[in-house]
């Protein structure tokens, strides 16, 4: 049997625990190739067009899959983290993609709540038993794969540079390179060295979160808002860029709170949607590299 | 010695020669029209006419073509619109605190405390409100381009557009148009939308204190500089050379860099007659299918463009 997975979307946070889980049920697992144009123009081709372009992107991701897998696993996740959600558009994904892509082959869809090792299980059981029927194989995939999560960590934490920037943003964004046109490679090559969010500790984000008047409604948007308050406040960074994808509403809300915060500290916004021409991006960068460079 | 800017922008391409005491001699304006290799080539030729025998002691290039343009004439310095436009304001005006500058297709606002950049906005994925958009309206009213700020000076009461879409703006103009609303009065409410539009997206949360510079080509619109007074409440201060100020601060990063270096890497005034290809093609060494463009002078390989691993841009010596 083989298994589809497709390299978009939150793949970037949780790929060892899915890759995991399937290997060890005994399938054979692909995923699909780093995200190009190729994956872009059949994503936009076959994803609705009111959809941000992270969601086009994993459309392109499964339907370059479509042919070469028995299965394809589409993750329905719903929650990461108690009393909190993440996109609406993640609960809605595989119902978006089945309706959009013709002649799909099967895919698993079991909503995931990640908020206790339980409730995982929960999808895991359900997940597994359309591949096996042997209970304890499940439960030993299951183990193994969250050990390996566990032992993974996909932030950036770049050292030696005199000049440094928070890079902000959903996951899908900063780890993507082709959404992202590269960004992380481009600031180090202009001499400016990186952090995200994953090298701050769950208890530093959450001691700035809770200063906000009410708590945030959605996981990413509370990550990306403790990391940027925190980083500035403690001049860790000399400056913050948030990548945002065109029309995420989740963004628009969460870039306020964060200007709101932040005062003075350097802040630019990089919207990114299905250009592919970098010359906008690169004056905003360079741009923001010369600010820091002639004030610090 | 004198210096030179060129500044490749999306709608016009301008290029700029300063003298020792960084005033301008010459400045040319041309339209970009789609080809920013031959605008440049237009400006040469300008030049070499004029300038046969000048010596030229550092080149930069600025704008959204700065990285062509400087393959093609060799630059000391390739810079970014923002930095360029902070070093010509700051140049003329040392107390300069807040630039607008409009373009072809960017909308930028730059802050400027003691001298240095402290913040800068820019126009998102939208174009509303750029150059391109007034220049495609006045065309479709028949007014020259020249005149339509003045238009919007005669008029006594605006009509309210909407400004937060080009697309919307333009319905909106129709439809009021179809009403029997006179031109300027039309004009001038466009003028109120776009500066409405800048202020609320690009200007959104930046401190506007005086002086206030506005440059760019659609500073040559006063009817626009009119709505922002209005909007702002201070005086708004269009410089000179305005609509060659990227060129102008593009001409003075070059001149650091060559005095840094000691000499220059301007390849010289002949650029004119050299005859200039450019073909594209899809690299299908693997699966990111960069388009990429190859640059040939006179039978020659002179630079490539668009690749994201950089095999072929690096392949070629500049």
């Amino acid at each position: 049997m083989i298994v589809g997975i497709p390299k978009g979307l939150l793949y970037y946070k949780y790929n060892p625990f899915l890759q995991t889980f399937f290997s060890e049920l005994g399938a054979e697992v692909i995923t699909s190739e780093d995200t190009n144009k190729k994956i872009l123009n059949e994503g936009i081709k076959y994803s609705v067009d009111e959809a941000c372009l992270p969601i086009k992107v994993f459309h392109g991701h499964v339907f370059s899959l479509r042919d070469k897998s028995d299965i394809i696993v589409i993750p329905r996740i719903m929650q990461v983290k108690k009393r909190e959600y993440i996109c609406p558009k993640f609960c809605g994904l595989p119902e978006m993609i089945i309706n959009s892509i013709p002649d799909m082959p099967k895919t698993i869809t079991e909503p995931i709540y990640a908020i206790s090792k339980r409730k995982l299980y929960n999808w895991a059981e359900n997940a597994g038993s359309i591949i096996t029927k042997d209970k304890s194989k499940i439960k030993k995939a299951f183990n193994r794969a969250l050990i390996e999560q566990k032992g993974y960590d996909s932030g950036i934490k770049d050292e030696n540079y005199r000049l440094n920037i928070a890079l902000v943003g959903h996951p899908y964004n900063i780890y993507d390179d082709f959404i992202n046109m590269n960004i992380v490679k481009k600031l180090n090559k202009l001499g400016i060295g990186v952090i995200t969010e994953e090298c701050l500790s769950e208890d530093l984000i959450n001691k700035e979160v809770d200063d906000l008047y009410k708590r945030p409604f959605w996981t990413f948007a509370r990550n990306s808002y403790g990391f940027a308050s925190h980083i500035s406040k403690e001049k860790q960074v000399n400056g913050i860029i948030y990548i945002s994808s065109f029309a995420c509403g989740i963004d628009s809300v969460v870039v306020e709170l964060i200007k709101d915060k932040i005062d003075e500290f350097p802040f630019m916004i990089l919207k990114i949607d299905e250009h592919t021409g970098e010359a906008g991006l690169d004056t905003r960068v360079e741009a923001f590299a010369d600010m820091l460079e002639r004030s610090c | 010695m004198h210096y030179l800017g060129v500044d490749v922008g999306s709608v016009s391409t301008n290029i700029v020669l300063l003298d020792e005491e960084m005033d301008v001699v010459e400045k040319i304006y041309l339209r970009t029209k789609g080809s920013p290799i031959k605008a440049v080539q237009d400006g040469f030729k300008i030049l070499k006419a004029n300038y046969n025998d000048m010596k030229i002691g550092g080149v930069g290039t600025t704008g959204s073509g700065r990285h062509i343009a400087s393959t093609l004439i060799g630059a000391d310095a390739v810079k970014n619109e923002i930095t360029a436009h902070a070093v010509a304001a700051l140049e003329i005006d040392k107390d300069v605190k807040t630039i607008i500058e409009i373009g072809g297709q960017d909308s930028k606002i730059i802050i400027l405390r003691n001298g240095v950049v402290s913040d800068f906005g820019m126009n998102t994925v939208c174009a509303a409100g750029t150059g391109s958009f007034i220049d495609r309206q006045a065309e479709r009213l028949d007014i020259p381009i020249e005149e339509f700020g003045d238009y919007a000076l005669e008029s006594n009461t605006t009509v309210r557009i909407a400004g937060r879409c080009a697309v919307f703006a333009e319905s909106d103009m129709i439809h009021k148009q179809q009403l029997g609303y006179n031109k300027s009065d039309i004009i001038r409410g466009l003028c109120d939308a776009l500066v409405r539009n800048y202020l609320n997206n690009i200007g959104k949360g930046k401190e506007i204190i005086p002086k206030i510079f506005f440059q760019g080509g659609v500073a040559a619109n006063r009817g626009i500089k009119k709505a922002f007074e209005n909007a702002l409440g201070y005086e708004v201060f269009v410089p000179e050379h305005y609509n060659v100020m990227g060129s102008i601060g593009a001409a003075i990063i070059g001149r650091e860099s060559a005095e840094k270096l000691g000499m220059t890497k301007f390849k010289g005034l002949n650029l004119a007659e050299s005859k200039f290809t450019s073909t594209s093609f899809e690299c299908n060494d693997c699966t990111n299918r960069c388009e990429v463009v190859k640059i040939n002078e006179n039978n020659n390989d002179i630079g490539c463009f668009g690749d994201r691993c950089g095999k072929w841009s690096h392949k070629i010596a500049i």
